[in-house]
């Protein structure tokens, strides 16, 4: 009988599912894993590779990236971490690999500031 | 004086509201938690039955423009009232109600209230899902009422009384009258299903086509009314179906009282939440062609072995 | 009877994406519809001419949700033929797997919110758990669950080491026999049979004549698929079957979806197996000549077509995207006349409407 069968088709999966672990990834109670691949927080491998090029500004498709200069040493890079969409073309298109993506988590804030930072800072004082 | 109190305590106590609000809140849990985990899914944590009502309790209570605002307003209040007084008659473990002969036909009547209301709070509230909702739960009222109400007439005739408190006091000493009339059981818990509007028979309140059918426009307190009488109904209905056909609190052993009538209760409660997870929601329409061509005729032939061949 | 107007959307629990269906009905029965769709129109075709080819990747990935790589896949194709590129084989396989991964992953999306509108909450979760094998996939892949950002005008920029192949066809034959017990629900679970078989039947005349693409077509007899009949990527090297039915009612567009996807398990071992070695992509230079070109795929609701023309400079002069979901939306009022208002999640759960792909 087709009724049958086809209570035998779920009964089982029923089964293996009360057997088998939850599905549900308790996060934020429980720890989130995330592959190293993870496109997270965008940020700066070492800020002396940093030319100041402007490549990842350029093709930012969510013109989240600015880059201030004042002249050819002294410049100013800020991310804007709420308009980022991670999608990771900074860190394609800089040709010093100076930009990443790591894979932390970037967590939401009430306070629209500290949703920018300054990646590179070469200020005039800084270098004398 | 100590009438008065043990009836007080009787009323509000046990087996009266603050006992069938546990339950109502107990049953509840144990269910979401058992469908929840044949989903592969956690389940909520003990107390949000109890914070859900809380907190709808605190919410705005607002009715749009058109909705009779008096029958919004009474309409779950009679509901929790029909369900607790039809608790009245339900001996709970140990505990004998206060029955009369006949009082199994009281029960089912009271416990058509609740139906009934949720018709007209589909039709008074004032929007489109609701009067769709409330047409519907009438459709499937007539359904699954028929059958149920014979289903639960075959243990009466069975017993020779139309007394829950007897149909129950006399399996202590026979087989229990699920075993006797397996089709009749079988009956009573599909129109128990169809009754608390249990999937597959969720047809009223489908959320994905209708909102939540008669009760979209209640908010707040008058929804928290609405949604306790719902779970205290299947508290009431479950204790309803252990009595007249599991043998309420007799096992055969020596054992306690309520802990057996416990087990019993949550082993229906378990068929129910099984039967929800296995099913799609069927349509209006296929409620009724199962309800008449099937169900009602099963129900009479049920009730005709019993009369032929059970009695005498 | 009295008739009352029904209003679906623009927010409804039936809908997973906003649009508007003004229902009137006699009782149970439907007798008219009107359909209104815009609500999540956000402008794109116009901000594609305002980024460069390289930023319109990622914008292009966000037209959908659901069906990104095949977005971008398009995209780049297009963009790849008016520069006159040759994308490496090993760059082709890769892509062609993504997009099976993809259309797996969106037919088991869709297989639990069919079972979700029919009240079938337990299809609905498991469908989705083991949806969340091939998420998890793309996420170890590419990094991302949704957005997968896989494809560069050239190529793509992931790639697969051979002990990561083995684990990913490790968990394919789960998966396999996860979609076997789907199959088996839908062929003998009686409940979810008398709910979708004869609802929002479509005959091949009418799928002719409202130009319908996809699974729909599929499933009403009409045996297209863009795969076979125009290949790109690497899909003519792949061996595979196109799935028809002939009911065309909602049972056979979840017959056609489930057999597809069993189809992509096995296209997916085939790529994993044959997965040539070489470059992951070419150079692009940045700007592309003048010209035009018509690029068209095959997304997991049906053809995708996207028209690009150049004219000389860094930015695309025009981007026309014609997603599946167009047609179908059209096909709509016909699927609805005379039907229960019960079966309406239903026909619109048995379409596989994307709105966000038809708005743009």
């Amino acid at each position: 009988m087709p009724l049958l069968r086809s209570l035998a088709h779920l009964l089982t999966e029923l089964r293996r599912t009360l057997l088998a672990e939850r599905v549900t990834v308790q996060f934020p109670f429980a720890p989130a894993e995330l592959p190293a691949e993870f496109r997270g927080r965008v940020i700066l491998t070492d800020e002396a590779l940093c030319k100041g090029c402007g490549l990842c500004v350029r093709d930012c498709p969510a013109l989240a990236l600015e880059l201030e200069r004042q002249d050819r040493e002294h410049f100013r890079l800020i991310h804007y971490r709420d308009r980022c969409a991670y999608c990771g073309q900074c860190a394609d298109s800089c040709p010093s690999h100076a930009i990443v993506l790591s894979n932390e988590l970037v967590s939401p804030s009430q306070e629209r500031d500290t949703l920018t930072q300054v990646l590179v800072e070469h200020a005039p004082d800084s270098t004398g | 004086m100590i009438d008065w109190l043990s009836a007080l305590f009787s009323l509000l106590i046990f087996p009266g509201f603050a006992f069938l609000f546990l339950c109502a809140l107990t049953f509840q849990w144990i269910d979401r938690l058992v469908v929840a985990r044949l989903q592969g899914r956690v389940g909520p944590p003990w107390y949000q039955p109890l914070a859900d009502f809380i907190k709808l309790l605190a919410k705005e209570d607002v009715l749009p423009i058109g909705a009779h605002e008096l029958a919004c307003a009474a309409l779950p209040m009679v509901s929790l009232a029909a369900v607790l007084t039809a608790a009245l008659y339900i001996p709970v473990g140990t505990h004998s109600a206060p029955s009369f002969e006949g009082d199994l036909i009281v029960v089912l009547f009271l416990l058509s209230i609740p139906s009934l209301a949720y018709f007209l709070a589909g039709w008074l509230s004032g929007s489109v899902f609701s009067v769709i909702g409330g047409n519907r739960s009438l459709l499937q009222y007539f359904s699954y009422e028929v059958p149920f109400l014979m289903a639960l007439s075959g243990p009466a005739i069975l017993s020779g009384s139309w007394s829950i408190a007897q149909i129950t006091a006399q399996q202590s000493h026979a087989p229990w009258i699920a075993l006797v009339q397996p089709l009749g059981f079988f009956l009573a818990l599909t129109g128990l299903i169809g009754k608390l509007k249990r999937s597959p028979f969720d047809i009223p309140k489908a959320k994905s086509e209708i909102g939540a059918g008669p009760l979209t426009e209640f908010s707040g307190r008058k929804l928290a009314l609405w949604q306790l009488s719902l779970h205290i109904k299947t508290a009431v209905g479950i204790f309803l179906l252990v009595n007249v056909f599991l043998g309420g609190a007799s096992i055969g052993l020596p054992a306690p009282a309520v802990l057996v009538f416990g087990i019993k209760a949550l082993l229906v409660l378990l068929v129910l939440s099984l039967v929800d997870v296995l099913y799609a929601r069927l349509r209006i329409d296929q409620l009724v062609n199962l309800g008449w061509r099937v169900l009602a005729p099963l129900a009479l032939v049920q009730v005709l072995v019993v009369i032929l061949i059970g009695v005498g | 009877m009295s008739r009352i107007t029904i209003p679906i959307g623009p927010q409804h629990p039936a809908l997973k994406e906003p649009l508007s269906l003004k229902l009137v009905a006699e009782g149970e029965r439907i007798v008219e519809s009107a359909l209104r769709i815009g609500y999540a129109h956000r402008g794109l075709e116009r901000i594609f001419q305002n980024r460069n080819y390289v930023q319109n990747v990622h914008v292009v990935e966000r037209v959908c949700g659901i069906c990104s790589h095949v977005h971008t896949t398009a995209y780049c194709q297009g963009v790849e033929a008016l520069l006159g590129l040759e994308v490496p084989p090993r760059a082709l396989y890769l892509r062609t797997l993504l997009c099976e991964l993809e259309r797996i992953h969106s037919h088991l999306l869709w297989l639990g919110v069919l079972a979700e509108h029919i009240g079938f909450t337990t299809i609905f979760m498991y469908a989705w758990r083991d949806r969340e094998i091939v998420l998890d996939i793309m996420e170890e892949l590419s990094g991302g669950r949704v957005a997968h950002a896989v494809n560069v005008i050239g190529g793509v920029r992931i790639d697969i080491d051979p002990e990561y192949a083995h684990s990913i066809l490790a968990r394919f034959d789960d998966l396999e026999r996860q979609i076997e017990v789907f199959l088996g629900v839908i062929l003998h679970e009686r409940t979810f049979q008398v709910r979708t078989h004869g609802i929002g039947r479509l005959t091949a005349e009418q799928v002719r004549r409202y130009c319908v693409v996809g699974p729909v077509a599929r499933a009403s007899g009409i045996d297209v698929d863009m795969r076979r009949d125009a290949p790109y990527a690497a899909y003519d090297q792949l061996d595979f079957r196109v799935i028809v039915a002939h009911e065309g009612d909602v049972w056979a567009r979840t017959m056609v979806r489930t057999m597809e996807s069993v189809e992509s398990l096995q296209m997916c071992r085939q790529l994993l197996h044959a997965m040539p070695e070489g470059p992951l992509a070419v150079r692009a230079p940045r700007r592309v000549p003048p010209g035009e070109v018509v690029s068209r795929c095959e997304a997991p609701r049906g053809e995708l077509v996207y028209y690009i023309r150049s004219d000389g400079s860094d930015r695309p002069a025009r981007v026309k995207v014609r997603t599946p979901t167009l047609p179908a939306l059209a096909a709509l009022s016909e699927q609805l006349q005379d039907i229960n208002i019960a079966d309406v999640p239903t026909v619109l759960a048995g379409v596989d409407l994307c709105i966000a792909c038809a708005d743009r």
